[in-house]
């Protein structure tokens, strides 16, 4: 199925998926996406505020994100700098958070699941592991 | 020996742990490996690319760093293991 754009009417959110959002999560309005061009979408992100995110920003986003789920990231601070590092190096150099322990491999598809954070819990790394990993070490499963 | 290859990512934990084993098993084994970064330098990477259908079967049918590979085999191992593992497996390569 292919992914396609939507806006919400009321706050000119911005959504790239199969369905709109029932449940618009900035104003809270319902049934309030319609669908819209690639371009027209361009033009509405293009004209929002330049959000900058460095990595000790990035470190607070996927804290956040795993606050809320099974996983953390990992206690161990000297793995998740050096992570990041290479997470930041690599957005620099091949335009995306690529993953520092797995190498893209120029298939556009492919390589957009290499990007940080992957979909790990579908892994051999983490699915059913008591002690899970994502490949690379950044999140753990909560013991 | 046959020739051997370590694929590796500079700013990888995995690789930056597996090195000093590498090290060892090269000061007490025959065995030597051919050093690859893959993240800083293109040819490496299109390097472990064309490797592609030997590493990704025993790889999480991905391409993962570290990944230690003996291209005549077809035969790889990849990720973190104890220096007895690699040892093992780099020689039995031989």
């Amino acid at each position: 199925m292919k992914k396609r754009y939507w806006r919400c009417f009321v706050c000119n959110d911005i959504h790239f998926g199969i369905a709109p959002p029932e449940l618009c999560p900035t104003c809270k309005v319902l049934q309030a996406y319609v669908e819209i061009s690639a371009e027209e979408a361009r033009k509405f992100l293009g004209s929002g505020q330049d959000v900058a995110l460095a990595p000790e920003d990035f470190r607070g986003a996927i804290e956040r994100f795993a606050a809320g789920n099974e996983f953390r990231v990992n206690p161990d601070r000297e793995k998740v700098d050096l992570l990041l590092s290479g997470i930041f190096e690599n957005e620099k150099s091949h335009g995306f958070k690529f993953c520092p322990c797995r190498l893209r491999t120029k298939n556009r598809e492919e390589d957009l699941k290499l990007v940080c954070p992957c979909n790990f819990t579908v892994h051999e790394t983490y699915r059913g592991v008591p002690n899970g990993e994502c490949w690379c070490g950044l999140f753990v499963r909560r013991t | 020996m046959p020739n051997l290859i370590m694929f590796h990512g500079r700013e990888c934990p995995h690789c930056k742990r597996m090195m000093p084993l590498v090290e060892r098993l090269e000061r007490e084994t025959p065995v030597r490996f051919d050093r690859r970064e893959v993240w800083h330098d293109e040819e490496n990477a299109d390097l472990m690319r064309s490797y592609l259908e030997i590493i990704a079967p025993k790889c999480g049918g991905q391409l993962r760093v570290p990944t230690f590979l003996n291209p005549g085999a077809r035969d790889a191992v990849c990720g973190e293991m104890p220096y007895e593992d690699l040892k093992a497996w780099a020689l039995k390569q031989g």
